[in-house]
């Protein structure tokens, strides 16, 4: 057998075995400290702080977590939350992420490693993100080889899909639920091959730990059972499968409803019917085969397997009749909107006006995954040949996970793994074919290799007639023709090929073309890697608490307004004064200025939400009651106008108005916020409505003085202020942080003397009033 | 029907006496004689909407002349006609309390310019100035219908049944095509199984449809269709501005070069180290090589237009 | 006040009484000048005895302070002029009934008849000013209030006597006249110059530690002035000293919570005109934009921030380490912003820290076998007293024999055991209480202690048995087969 290139052929396989294992784990521990290290452009180009919104509430429930212990902590009422409401935090959050580094506190704290756990929290991710890369190696292992593996694990170790939601400092469920997530269907594919039930309940317990984690589990709790289907479908139904996803089912279900968040919902809602329905349709099946293996007549067989469809069809019905009478909860609103995706725009606003949950544009794809996105179907496709259990679910996953992140921005989280895995796949097949040195035996005959061609071609018959008989030139282009024209033949070909297994030989001549597509690959990868680095130093490492703005010169400069704002709140105000503000800020007051809070983040309660969004919209006269019935102290906005930070609440204001009208739309107009011409505008064309507003008033309230006369201009909107600023007469300004980011506002107290409190301004500030309930009032008063 | 022939009747009724008729019956005789929608001008809608109006109504401004090319007022008038349509099944008692109207933009500019509307469809509904069905709030005032759910007539339905005595009866018309289709597809598709049995088992069959849905998905699909995006800018430019934006025609463009990115992957995976000369070999491997490099160079320079800031270029 | 000394009150009125009667003809007073220098939050008081011997073998000269004005007083030091160490100071138990203070000194050495000696008493008041008015608007001034004794008590004869009373600024808006001074002067009872009120000079003045010449005489003076700096407190002061002769460093770590008692503010913070007077750089006296601290010279990464994190607006000029034995002029200057500036009534907590060569502060006497470490009590805030203080030091794992050296008493001591790092035994860890300090206590504490090489040795020890049994763990674990069938290979 002649080889490309020469190779050692001395070595014992041992030496070589042990080399290899030495390589891999070498390997992937680099892998991992390069994930984790891809992880920390926050914390080194910022501080170790925590990230954006929800991680500020899984903070502080850790925070309790680690101070008070577990029981204190499920049995944690949070009155502060949703004020006068108030949460019970223990029944409602997957406490799966805070008791993680919870459990990591206590351990570190045990061994006297004093660790603050801000930092346990900050480094969670990056530390379950080498977790995740190792699983992903197992879990590719399963598919094709070590090699694949270690590919995959690379990929996702930097992949800038899964780092959006795991860099250091973003404490969030997806942190450890993507590790969970592919280390459970890891399990899965180990316990499925080996028919073993050790595996399977392996799967279930990690199961259980991602349904404590997050709400994605049901992923998996429908991953799975379509899986199974499928394989019974194909008739692929084996006593491995029955185990493994008995064994699965079984005590991954027991063990899910111990969450008291979930419940009983594995055996109510709709998400979980799916799973329930697979345990017995597998349950009839191994029934059927039992007896199939028993009874031989022919007829017994017939009714057999009428007697499985009847069933099974009994089921279908049982489960539709329940669900009709209410007996069966139908899909979640968040859930059912991946189907039906115009559902959540009409009934559910809150969960439309969330920004992750905006459907996908190709460029979001791109910049998560770059080169794999389309390395990723050639794996696939790679899969469908050898098209053992495993692969099955490799395919279904890549077809479900690219309709969900088609749908959700925030889904790409979950296809970002299968599209490592496959193009894993893809790539170290390439690269096994051409770094592979064995040469086959060349043929040189054309006119044979033609014929073959043609014979094998469907469409290769007109290829011979562009055939000329002899000279290196001609043949090169008619070669090229052929290819071109028959690539799709030659496609079949292989395909037929590998059906009919290794009689042919297959292999690559010569070191150049190897040279060509390997250092081609190397390139692919190379770019990969500048890729990932740039996206997530770029995009994904700001702390959105604080903000960076690099001057002329370039020189970092860190705008710290939201801190500012809320540390005063926590030292300058009274502890239980009520702050409302924009839900999107809810959990930050709560975490950094421990203050009461009217709603936040977690947007269970549709009207108290719509309330603020009233207040926020409507005119001072009218929000005025509806801050003192809820006790607001302060009201805190944001405001980019001044240095132009877009993301504040006039640019929000609309979904207040929606959410608001929703509830209230005799009260609330949307169309009255916009110019007659249909524009949004905050400057002398903005229209009465929006003008009056709350939310207007209190963002440009003193705005334009800052100006001194001259013309002001809001930077986020490009438009100039009116000279004349807005007044306010139920507010006053308590505190504005350095940029004018946040602004913050005390509710005046009800006027002493009784009057509505415009007159009372008016009065104070001395205004020509003409006479009347006032003045008779106070007259009264002075005699 | 009997409420239609009692307005008929009553229109007919008042007739004669058309001069003395207060302004609650002519709108009655205006309805009845546009069958229930009735069709303004700038005096009929002076009268409709008076502020002395006991009932209320519910206006379309539109557009349909052909040559003012309003599309979506074309997509609209059926769903607006429908609803309509259904107000006319209720009592009479209730339907003569609120009335839809149409005004046509070519049968009263002047309207428009009074109420400063420079789009169309638009949907006004305009709630009883006096009587007992007067707002508790007190605003008379035309107040707008928002079209942030589309054209479609149910929640259309849903908003003017706010403003109604009675909800608008309105019920999505079930759409037999659609039935019997499905009702003929199901055993046809089980009859094609039995003959297409090879097809369906056949592995790449399979295979091609996934991918065809995992290509589409990945290239936008999804985000077109729920924002209901253009097809292309015109003007020739099929590239959407902006990061988080698209065009239809990207969808396809992008689908393309993956899928033609990835067929070359497997052609030098799959195909190419099956040619038994070497020559030929050598020529597919510089072939897909290549086809590799321009069209990732290719797809890499599109992402720069969509992503200005970024900073990696191939070749292009 | 205890109920022990209430018991042992009539015998201790019983000497004080003989003692005062004892004394009174034993010197007497050529003349006493008190110079009260009016800060924010401290005010420092020095007064000038210049004292003439009646007798022989006098050895112990004693004091007398308003009792109010020793309720104030965190601080009290006397010296002969001119010379730097201090005397001994006994203070005789504070008697409710009086309202004046006796403090006895002692001598370097007896005095003879007609000799004479000039003494200086330094004595530092705490909380003894306060705003007013108590509030004030963003763009006021701040002016405060200072009140205190006319004369200056004593048990002796006193020939001429004054009272100086300095501001910073000469914006005095005012000041009391004495009414029943007249005779104890031939010209004007009191006099204003500048920044500078002047009581006195009061003439043949008699013993003055008596009821009827107090309640003849005494009187309260009243100053309103103009203060230009904000009158700053710090409530709560916790340093923890940490010493590792592993890492060869000394942390030390402030937890600082700041507060503003200027007069309140007045309505609301505008931060529009904040920017504007930041802009033409008048800020009003009552607002802290930053403040300043000298931390030691040669310190590495410090770090500044507060509950939510790190604060960005804060920068810090290190100065090069100074070795020990060397005396060290420089220090480094952080320079820290409040995320907010500071306005009157306003609360501000901060965590502060760095860390030290330990060659800087600590020595090692070979005779002795002892390690000796030098911890400084605070670090001075300029013109801030600090109302509660916790300084915790934490010494080496397996220090013993332990000695400590204060400059003067804490109000309570308390000595555990603190665990961190992988420690197995832990470290014993020295507490100190404190109240009132000003800059005059920023001082320092020496701790001295033996560390034997076997305690050197304990950390790694441990730590390598644990992952050496992690390992042996693990070699067993690899070894469990837990499939049924031994044969099968997956």
């Amino acid at each position: 057998m002649s080889t490309a290139y020469a190779v050692p052929t001395d070595l014992p396989p041992s030496t070589v075995k042990n080399a290899a294992s030495l390589l891999r784990i070498v390997a992937l521990s680099l892998i991992s400290g390069a994930a984790i290290a891809s992880r920390l452009f926050a914390v080194i180009n910022f501080e170790s702080i925590i990230h954006e919104f929800d991680p500020w509430f899984n903070y502080r429930a850790t925070r309790v977590l680690a101070a008070k212990g577990f029981y204190e902590f499920w049995n944690w009422f949070d009155p502060t939350a949703w004020y006068p409401l108030g949460r019970v935090v223990g029944g409602t959050v997957y406490p799966g992420l805070m008791a993680t580094s919870g459990v990591i506190y206590n351990i570190l704290h045990a061994i006297n490693l004093p660790v603050d756990i801000r930092n346990i929290c900050v480094l969670l991710a990056p530390g379950f993100s080498a977790l995740t890369a190792w699983s992903t190696y197992m879990f590719t292992k399963e598919m094709k080889d070590p090699s694949a593996g270690l590919l995959a694990a690379a990929f996702i170790g930097i992949a800038p899909g899964y780092i959006s939601r795991s860099v250091a400092g973003s404490y969030d469920n997806e942190a450890i639920a993507i590790f969970l997530l592919m280390f459970t269907f890891y399990c899965w594919i180990k316990a499925l091959k080996q028919g073993s039930a050790l595996f399977g309940t392996i799967a279930a317990v990690f199961y259980f730990y991602m349904v404590a984690a997050w709400g994605g589990y049901v992923f998996i709790t429908n991953m799975i059972p379509l899986h199974a289907l499928v394989l019974v479908l194909m008739g692929r139904f084996s006593d491995r499968l029955y185990v493994a996803y008995s064994s699965w089912y079984a005590i991954g279900t027991l063990a899910s409803m111990q969450v008291p968040f979930v419940g009983f919902q594995p055996v109510s809602t709709s998400e979980h019917m799916g799973a329930l329905g697979v345990f017995g349709l597998l349950q009839i099946v191994a029934f059927g085969q039992l007896v199939r293996s028993h009874v031989s007549s022919q007829q017994f067989q017939k009714l057999l397997q009428v007697s499985v469809v009847v069933i099974g069809l009994l089921g279908a019905f049982a489960f539709a009749f329940l669900t009709y009478n209410g007996k069966i909860a139908p899909w979640t609103g968040r859930f059912y909107s991946l189907w039906d995706t115009g559902y959540a725009k009409k009934y559910i606003p809150i969960i439309a006006s969330v920004s992750e949950h905006q459907p996908t544009a190709w460029p979001s794809f791109f910049m998560d995954l770059q080169f794999l996105i389309f390395a990723f179907p050639a794996g696939v496709i790679l899969c469908f040949r050898e098209l053992r259990d495993e692969h099955l679910f490799v395919i279904i996953y890549a077809v479900m996970a690219s309709y969900f992140a088609g749908v959700m921005v925030r889904l790409m989280l979950t296809l970002t793994p299968v599209v490592c895995v496959a193009s894993a796949i893809a790539l170290s097949n390439l690269l096994d074919t051409y770094i592979d040195p064995t040469e086959p035996t060349p043929v040189e005959d054309d006119t044979k290799s033609e014929s073959e061609a043609s014979t094998v071609g469907t469409n290769g018959s007109n290829a011979p007639a562009a055939q000329a008989p002899s000279g290196k030139k001609i043949k090169k282009a008619a070669a090229a023709v052929n290819v071109s024209g028959s690539a799709l033949s030659d496609f079949v070909a292989a395909t037929k090929a590998t059906e009919s297994g290794s009689k042919v030989k297959k292999g690559i001549f010569g070191l150049d073309v190897r040279a060509v597509v390997v250092f081609n690959t190397i390139g692919l990868l190379a770019f990969f890697v500048l890729h990932c680095t740039w996206t997530t130093a770029m995009a994904y490492s700001s702390p959105s608490v604080v903000l960076a703005s690099s001057g002329p010169d370039g020189s970092q400069h860190i705008i710290d307004d939201f801190r500012e704002a809320y540390y005063w709140l926590r030292q300058n105000t009274a502890e239980d004064a009520v702050v409302m503000s924009w839900w999107d800020y809810g959990y930050q007051i709560a975490g950094m200025a421990d203050r009461p809070t009217l709603v936040d983040n977690n947007t269970w309660n549709n009207t108290h939400i719509a309330t603020v969004g009233k207040a926020m919209s409507s005119s001072e006269e009218n929000a005025y009651p509806i801050l003192r019935k809820h006790d607001v102290e302060y009201i805190l906005v944001i405001f980019g106008g001044l240095i132009g930070y877009s993301g504040d609440d006039i640019n929000k204001f609309l979904w207040m108005v929606r959410i608001a009208q929703g509830v209230w739309p005799d009260e609330i107009q949307e169309s009255n916020y916009f110019t007659n011409t249909g524009e949004y505008r905050v400057d002398d064309r903005a229209s009465k409505t929006m003008k009056e507003s709350l939310m207007y008033k209190m963002s440009y309230y003193r705005f334009a003085d800052l100006f001194g006369g001259g013309q002001g201009t809001d930077r986020v909107r490009q438009q100039s202020l009116p000279k004349v600023g807005p007044t306010l007469d139920y507010l006053d300004e308590a505190f504005t942080s350095e940029n004018w980011i946040v602004r913050i506002y005390q509710v005046k107290k009800e006027d002493p003397l009784g009057r509505d409190l415009k007159s009372a301004n008016a009065f104070s500030e001395g205004k020509k009033r003409k006479r009347g309930k006032p003045t008779s009032r106070r007259r009264a008063l002075v005699q | 029907m009997k409420g239609l022939f009692f307005s008929g009747l009553l229109a007919l009724l008042s007739t004669p006496f058309a001069t003395a008729s207060t302004p609650h019956e002519d709108v009655l005789q205006l309805a009845a004689s546009g069958n229930g929608l009735i069709k303004l001008n700038a005096q009929t809608y002076e009268l409709l909407t008076s502020p002395k109006r006991t009932w209320s109504a519910s206006i379309q401004f539109t557009a349909m002349d052909a040559k003012r090319k309003c599309a979506p007022c074309a997509q609209f008038d059926p769903q607006w006609k429908a609803v309509a349509k259904s107000w006319r099944g209720v009592p009479v008692k209730q339907r003569d309390e609120h009335f839809f109207a149409t005004v046509d933009f070519d049968d009263a500019p002047t309207i428009f310019q009074k109420l400063g509307l420079a789009s169309a469809p638009i949907v006004f509904n305009y709630p009883a100035a006096a009587g007992e069905r007067k707002p508790a709030s007190g605003k008379t005032g035309p107040i707008k219908y928002d079209f942030g759910d589309g054209f479609d007539a149910g929640p259309l339905a849903e908003v003017i049944s706010k403003f109604t005595p009675i909800p608008v009866p309105y019920k999505e018309p079930i759409d037999w095509t659609k039935a019997s289709l499905a009702i003929v597809a199901i055993p046809a598709v089980l009859l094609l199984l039995r003959y297409l049995g090879p097809v369906v088992q056949n592995r790449w069959v399979w295979a091609v449809g996934t991918i065809l849905t995992s290509l589409v998905m990945t290239s936008g699909y999804m985000f077109v269709r729920i924002r209901a995006a253009p097809w292309n800018g015109g003007g020739g430019n099929w590239i959407a501005a902006g990061h988080q934006n698209q065009y239809g025609q990207e969808v396809q463009v992008i689908a393309f070069i993956y899928g033609l990115l990835s067929f070359s992957f497997l052609m030098l995976i799959m195909v190419v180290p099956y040619q038994k000369s070497p020559s030929r070999q050598r020529i597919q491997i510089y072939l897909w090589t290549g086809v590799i490099m321009i069209m990732y160079s290719v797809l890499v320079s599109i992402f720069r237009v969509k992503n200005r800031g970024y900073p990696f270029k191939l070749w292009l | 006040m205890s109920p022990s000394s209430w018991r042992t009150l009539p015998f201790l009125l019983l000497v004080s009484v003989t003692s005062v009667f004892a004394s009174s003809k034993s010197f007497e007073n050529t003349a006493i000048v008190r110079t009260a220098e009016l800060g924010g939050s401290v005010v420092h008081v020095t007064t000038t005895y210049a004292i003439k011997a009646l007798d022989d073998g006098q050895k112990t000269y004693t004091v007398a302070l308003g009792r109010a004005e020793r309720e104030k007083t965190s601080f009290i030091e006397a010296k002969v002029k001119g010379s730097k160490e201090p005397l001994k100071i006994k203070e005789r138990a504070l008697d409710t009934s009086k309202d004046y203070h006796l403090v006895d000194i002692t001598l370097p050495k007896a005095l003879s008849t007609d000799k004479t000696l000039n003494l200086v008493l330094e004595t530092v008041q705490t909380h003894a000013t306060w705003p007013s008015p108590a509030t004030a608007a963003q763009n006021e001034d701040q002016s405060l209030k200072y009140q205190t004794n006319l004369l200056i008590l004593s048990p002796y004869k006193t020939s001429v006597q004054r009272t100086k009373v300095k501001t910073l600024s000469p914006r005095i808006i005012s000041y009391t006249t004495p009414e029943n001074a007249k005779d104890l002067t031939d010209k004007d009872v009191v006099t204003k110059s500048g920044a500078t009120v002047t009581y006195g000079p009061y003439d043949n003045l008699p013993s003055s530690t008596n009821k009827e010449f107090i309640e003849k005489y005494q009187q309260s003076i009243l100053i309103h002035y103009h203060h230009e700096q904000p009158v700053l407190e710090v409530l709560n002061l916790q340093r923890s000293v940490e010493v590792s002769h592993w890492g060869a460093n000394i942390n030390t770590e402030d937890k600082i919570d700041l507060y503003n008692a200027g007069p309140k503010l007045k309505g609301h913070f505008s931060r529009l005109q904040h920017q504007s007077q930041k802009y033409f750089n008048k800020l009003s006296a009552h607002v802290l934009p930053a403040l300043t601290l000298h931390l030691p010279a040669g310190l590495s990464n410090p770090y500044y921030y507060d509950l939510i994190g790190n604060v960005s607006t804060s920068n810090i000029r290190i100065a090069p380490s100074v070795p020990k034995n060397k005396q060290g002029t420089q220090f480094s200057v952080l320079e820290i912003r409040p995320r907010y500036p500071l306005l009157g009534g306003w609360n501000y907590t901060f965590t502060l820290g760095w860390d030290l060569p330990l060659g800087d502060v600590a020595s090692y006497d070979k005779s002795a076998g002892k390690y000796t470490v030098e911890v400084p009590i605070m670090t001075p805030l300029l013109g801030a007293v600090v109302n509660n203080a916790e300084l915790s030091v934490v010494l080496p794992e397996g220090a013993s024999n332990i000695e400590i050296l204060e400059p003067f008493p804490a109000l309570a001591k308390r000595t555990d055991i603190h665990k961190t790092y992988l420690d197995t035994t832990g470290r014993p860890r020295l507490t100190f209480i404190y109240k009132n300090l000003t800059v005059k206590h920023a001082e320092s504490i020496y701790v001295s202690y033996k560390l034997s090489w076997v305690a050197h040795l304990k950390k790694p020890v441990a730590v390598s048995t644990a992952i050496l049994g992690l390992f042996t763990l693990g070699m067993f674990v690899r070894r469990i087969n837990l499939s049924l069938t031994p044969t099968r290979k997956v």
